[in-house]
């Protein structure tokens, strides 16, 4: 187990192109934190730094109480998982998990029993004679977790394993690696820029964007208290309804307008200032065919997904607005239906992308 | 015309252009091998002849035997000359020359072309204009180095020696030796390395476990590379040796224009005997080149 701290972590390429700027966060014993985020917000550079690939420009990185910024990769007590899996390509199956206590000076016996093990726990006992190039992605990533799991480290850092997988396989494999951070309830670090593999996965979600951590919670935390634009947009499948436009407060009930749309904003956001703003509900929290309407609008497109259904309503918007509605037969593309939303669940940005609270 | 018919005719081209450019590349070849097998007469026949009538081994025996003239002799008799023919004779001791002097240059250039290959793929310890520099190196034609290369060897004593050769062979093909094995190490991913080190190898194990077995055959397809360069260059050996360190294309030339007239035949018998080695070593190696020529070793 092990507990890791990162303090003023910076890192600059070259001259100027600062990837990580001034990271703190502490990764708690036994957690499994995931850092999401688009590609560029430093988060796999966060990570090989962690490994130890990366020198920081500037900062300090200790695990379990112990600064490791001059430490080799290989005595750092993490163990890694790589993208495109990193198997060596001329050895086959049970030589490539046999190699990190080979390193080690581990006698054979003890090499050959432990190999068992491992494999047994992935499930590639049948792998063990094949080259990598004779597996399928799945099981060569299987492979690189077990090759990974003998040298028992503190912690695994993971480097969007699952990205090179195609849609079922990943889910499969997500649940596997779930499963192994309950079994052996070591600290897992996982970089992702896919968000569903962040709610899924994490105890913790690390937000990154543009080198600086831009919120860190639950993945309920993230999904219903996101802290800007930025997060409420990345976050959900389909993601959140986010309309522009101007709130007008002078007469105490503040009123949002923008693409047709005019909404009496909840008493929450009372004090909120005239100006421009952006407004953002959920799918989910859209009300279709109330008495009240914030807007009236016709059906552009009714997408059956099987459990729910998308409605999708045009009105002049950067996006069409969607809501998602139980599935059914009721709802017909070209209908007019009025559309309210849910008041408790309303979201206010500020222009520079943050919340209004 | 219907489109099967075209794509036959197409076909039928594209073989009939592959034939004619095989039999151009490949008359040379058979021409030597042919010629070495004549007698003095058919050398310059006209019109030309292909398959001897009197077909012989008499050039090679002239050549690599123990005496420079034809002659008749038992084959026993030839046997024992050529075992005592080692030192005694000159294309023997062109030979042993050549063979010395291009396998110990090439080795050195492939190992110091391998070290500097892989500083350079994963360290940039030269940057790209460096590396270019380094090719640009190569362009300059030998001629323009080979006259003030002979002051300095003269005036260093290395005039005539086998390190002399050694040293500006294993200098003029660096930079081959660099160009080509960086390519090899640039296939390998990064990733594959730094798995190996997080898994708690030492950098020199993670080269000796991981990187060497992957680029091994593109080594191999180097050094084979490197050698035909050095094992058949003739004008540096020709400039800086004289009597002591002749190598085997200098000893192929001394058939031309000696007093006998161009003795063709003997020439062709001591050029096979000059390709010979290389095509052995050829076929010994040649699931490495295969692999090395083809650069995909490594499936991401």
């Amino acid at each position: 187990m092990a507990r890791i701290e990162l303090k003023g972590l910076r890192k600059v390429f070259g001259r100027n192109i600062e990837a990580v700027k001034n990271l703190d966060f502490t990764i708690e014993e036994g957690e499994f934190v995931v850092i999401v985020g688009p590609s560029g917000c430093g988060k796999t550079t966060t990570l090989r730094m962690v490994a130890g690939f990366e020198e920081p420009t500037a900062g300090e990185i200790s695990i379990d109480g112990r600064l490791v910024n001059d430490v080799d990769p290989g005595d750092r007590g993490v163990g890694m998982v790589f993208q495109t899996h990193a198997l060596f390509p001329h050895k086959t199956i049970a030589e490539n998990i046999e190699f990190g206590p080979r390193m080690k000076k581990v006698p054979p016996e003890t090499r050959k029993q432990k190999v068992r093990e491992v494999a047994d726990m992935v499930r590639i006992t049948h792998l063990l004679h094949k080259l990598p190039v004779e597996c399928s992605g799945g099981e060569a990533q299987r492979a690189a977790l077990a090759r990974t799991l003998i040298t028992d480290p503190a912690a695994f850092l993971l480097d969007e394993p699952l990205s090179s997988l195609d849609a079922k396989l990943r889910r499969e494999m997500r649940a596997e690696i779930d499963r192994l951070h309950e079994e052996l309830k070591k600290t897992f670090v996982y970089v992702t820029h896919d968000q569903e593999e962040a709610m899924t996965l994490a105890d913790r979600i690390v937000v990154m964007r543009l080198g600086v951590i831009e919120q860190v919670g639950t993945p309920l935390e993230i999904y219903n208290d996101p802290v800007s634009y930025f997060v409420a947009d990345f976050f959900g499948s389909p993601s959140m309804n986010l309309i522009s436009g101007k709130v007008d407060n002078s007469n105490g009930a503040p009123a949002f307008s923008g693409f047709g749309i005019e909404y009496t904003l909840p008493d929450a956001y009372a004090g909120v200032a005239s100006g421009d703003y952006t407004l953002g509900v959920r799918p989910e929290h859209i009300v279709v065919g109330s008495q009240d309407a914030a807007f009236t609008c016709d059906i552009q497109l009714v997408e059956p997904l099987g459990k729910d259904t998308l409605l999708y309503f045009e009105h002049g918007a950067e996006r069409p607005t969607i809501a998602v509605v139980e599935a059914s037969d009721r709802f017909k593309e070209g209908e007019q239906l009025n559309i309210t939303f849910d008041p408790a669940r309303v979201y206010l940005f500020e222009p520079d992308g943050k919340r209004v609270r | 015309m219907n489109r099967v018919m075209k794509a036959r005719l197409f076909k039928i081209f594209r073989y009939a252009m592959l034939l004619i450019w095989s039999v151009i590349v490949a008359f040379p070849i058979f021409w030597i091998v042919s010629t070495s097998f004549k007698p003095d007469w058919e050398w310059h026949a006209w019109p030309p002849v292909y398959w001897s009538q009197e077909a012989s081994w008499a050039n090679y025996r002239a050549v690599w035997g123990r005496e420079e003239s034809p002659r008749t002799s038992t084959e026993a008799e030839t046997k024992t000359a050529r075992y005592e023919s080692h030192s005694a004779n000159k294309p023997w001791q062109a030979l042993w020359n050549s063979l010395y002097i291009a396998i110990t240059a090439t080795a050195l250039s492939v190992a110091f072309g391998a070290i500097l290959a892989y500083g350079v793929s994963r360290y940039r310890i030269l940057s790209e204009i460096r590396m270019f520099q380094l090719l640009v190196l190569r362009m300059i034609p030998p001629i323009v180095v080979a006259a003030p290369l002979t002051l300095y060897y003269s005036a260093i004593h290395l005039m005539d020696t086998a390190l002399g050769l050694i040293i500006v062979y294993f200098i003029t093909t660096l930079p081959y030796s660099v160009w080509m094995t960086k390519s090899f190490v640039d296939e390998v991913p990064v990733e594959i390395e730094q798995a190996a080190e997080i898994l708690g190898a030492t950098k020199w194990q993670a080269i000796r476990e991981v990187i060497f077995p992957l680029i091994r055959s593109g080594i191999v397809a180097t050094f084979l590379f490197i050698l035909i360069l050095t094992w058949s260059e003739y004008l540096l050996s020709l400039m800086l040796s004289k009597v002591d360190v002749v190598t085997l294309p200098v000893q192929l030339a001394k058939y031309e224009g000696s007093d006998e007239g161009r003795v063709y035949g003997h020439q062709a018998a001591l050029a096979v005997g000059i390709t010979l080695p290389l095509m052995v070593i050829g076929i010994f190696i040649r699931k490495h080149l295969v692999r090395g020529f083809t650069f995909g070793m490594v499936k991401r």
